[in-house]
This record gives structure tokens, sequence and C-alpha cells, in this order.
């Protein structure tokens, strides 16, 4: 029962999520959730939006979910960022979220950082 | 000593990354060899919310699985070996049963991908900390987590960062 080696998403919103974001990594480990606006049943490839922002997720590995075109989904994976500088969410789970509260959601998420960021600067 | 151990009985609320960087110390106590604590208070048992990333099932022994709660994973350990270990064959037949049907009805709750509520004891294993699983919630709110952050943050400031005077 050694630690585990799986590594945590980090929570990020899509707009975070530009080519000048720390998030925005080769294999990087995310925690993305937007609403869905393509999903395409050969490719197993969907795209998620929020606001402005978008990314292509790589559904191929996730069983049991089903996809409908605006509703609301949560991906954890690794960034996948292709020659072009696209990039792409490999997921390994996901989940619908239909009814989340996605103001309380991003403010929460802000709070968050700033607790962890104080918590690590005073231990 | 005591005001030490003023949560002993409560399911503490952190986030992974919190329960990660407790503080190990030796104990005496047979029960709990190693004690756990953050800035002078000592934790025992903790609850966290989160998605379920792993899940590795030895029939009749153990799940061992991991909680992602965006800030870190945590292991937890379910023990599924309550018919056979010596253990438990001091407690009457019964309530060794139900315990056992309890622990099946939980692994079989959890499940890739979906988010629940883990509550158990704070343990360690070769160094890193580990929630040995009491009991397991699937949550189905898509809120949940974002109210259990909020209360992490707040039971922080309000209770477990503050020293009883």
């Amino acid at each position: 029962m050694e630690s585990s080696a799986i590594k945590s998403g980090a929570l990020v919103s899509l707009q975070d999520l530009h080519q000048s974001s720390p998030f925005f990594k080769q294999g990087a480990s995310l925690r993305v959730t937007g609403k869905l606006q393509e999903y395409s049943v050969e490719t197993a490839i969907a795209i998620v939006v929020d606001g402005n922002a978008k990314l292509k997720i790589n559904t191929q590995h996730l069983r049991d979910l089903s996809f409908r075109v605006g509703s609301i989904y949560q991906f954890i994976g690794e960034l996948l960022i292709q020659p072009d500088d696209e990039a792409i969410l490999q997921a390994r789970v996901g989940r619908n979220v239909d009814g989340i509260d996605l103001n309380l959601y991003h403010q929460s998420l802000q709070l968050l950082r700033q607790f962890q960021a104080d918590h690590l600067s005073t231990t | 000593m005591e005001r030490l151990h003023r949560l002993y009985n409560t399911h503490v609320k952190l986030f992974a990354f919190d329960l990660l960087s407790l503080s190990q110390t030796p104990s005496h106590s047979p029960s709990d060899p190693i004690s756990f604590s953050r800035r002078g208070t000592f934790f025992f048992r903790a609850e966290t919310v989160g998605t379920i990333t792993s899940r590795e099932l030895k029939p009749n022994k153990f799940l061992k699985f991991t909680v992602d709660d965006g800030t870190g994973c945590i292991v937890c350990v379910l023990w599924l070996n309550h018919l056979v270990s010596p253990y438990f064959s001091r407690c009457s037949p019964p309530s060794v049963r139900l315990i056992a049907q309890m622990a099946s009805h939980f692994a079989a709750e959890v499940r890739l991908g979906v988010v629940a509520r883990v509550r158990g004891r704070i343990t360690s294993y070769r160094g890193a900390v580990q929630i040995t699983v009491s009991d397991v919630v699937v949550e189905r709110d898509p809120n949940v987590e974002t109210l259990h952050w909020l209360e992490c943050m707040s039971l922080a400031s309000k209770c477990y960062d503050v020293r009883p005077s």
C-alpha cells in the first residue's frame, strides 16, 4: 500500500488555460470543467467551453459516460500539447456535473488557491 | 495533553495537501502507533471529498483507492478481511458479519470517476499518510465538493488552527 503514483489533477478553469499559463505544460495533470459543445462518437473527441475558452478532450478511455451537448462535464487527465500548440486533455476520468454552480465553483477556487499559498508559505 | 487531543473523536475536514503534510511522530499507544499533528494540534480521524481516480481490489483482503480533491491524492484503504482476520475473532460473529457486509457495500460504491466522501482513521504506510476507511458515501450533488472546500477553509481558520486558551 505504498503512496500512489497517480497524480492529482490541478484545478484549473478553461480561461486560465492559455499558452502563457503555468498550467499549460506538456503532461500536466489537470481537472477542467466546461459545457459540452461538440462530441464525435467516431473520434471520441469532445470540445468543452467556458465563456470564450474551449478545450479538446480525448475521451477514448472513459466508459459508462454518456455525452449530451449542452451538459456540463468535469474531466481529470493529462494535457497533450501538439506541435501546432493546440492542447488536448487525455481524460482519465470524467463525470456529468449538470447543476453545478459555476460562479460559486470559480470563486471558491480562487479562495482555495489563496488558502493553499498562505498555508505553504507558513510551513 | 487533553487539549492537544481535543479533536480525538472528530473527523477533521482537511485538503489532501494538508493531510499529506501532517507531522508524524511515534506514540506510545498500541492502537495508534503514530501521532499526526499540524501546528501543535493532533488529528486522529479525517474526512475527505474528491474524485476516485484509482482502485485496486485484493479480494477478501482490502480495497485500495485514491481520492483526488484537486490539491493532492489521498490513498484510502478499506479492509475487507473481517471474516478471516484474527483481530475480529474476539468480537461477536453477528457484529463482524455486519461490519463485513458494510465494507463490501462501500467497496462496491467505490468506482472510478465518482465523487465520494470518505471518513476514517489517519494512518501511515511506509511514511506516507493514508486513510484507513470507516465509511464511504458517493456524492451525487455536483456542488458538494465546492462546499467541502469552503468548510475545510473555514474550519482551518476557526477551529483547527486556533490554539485553545
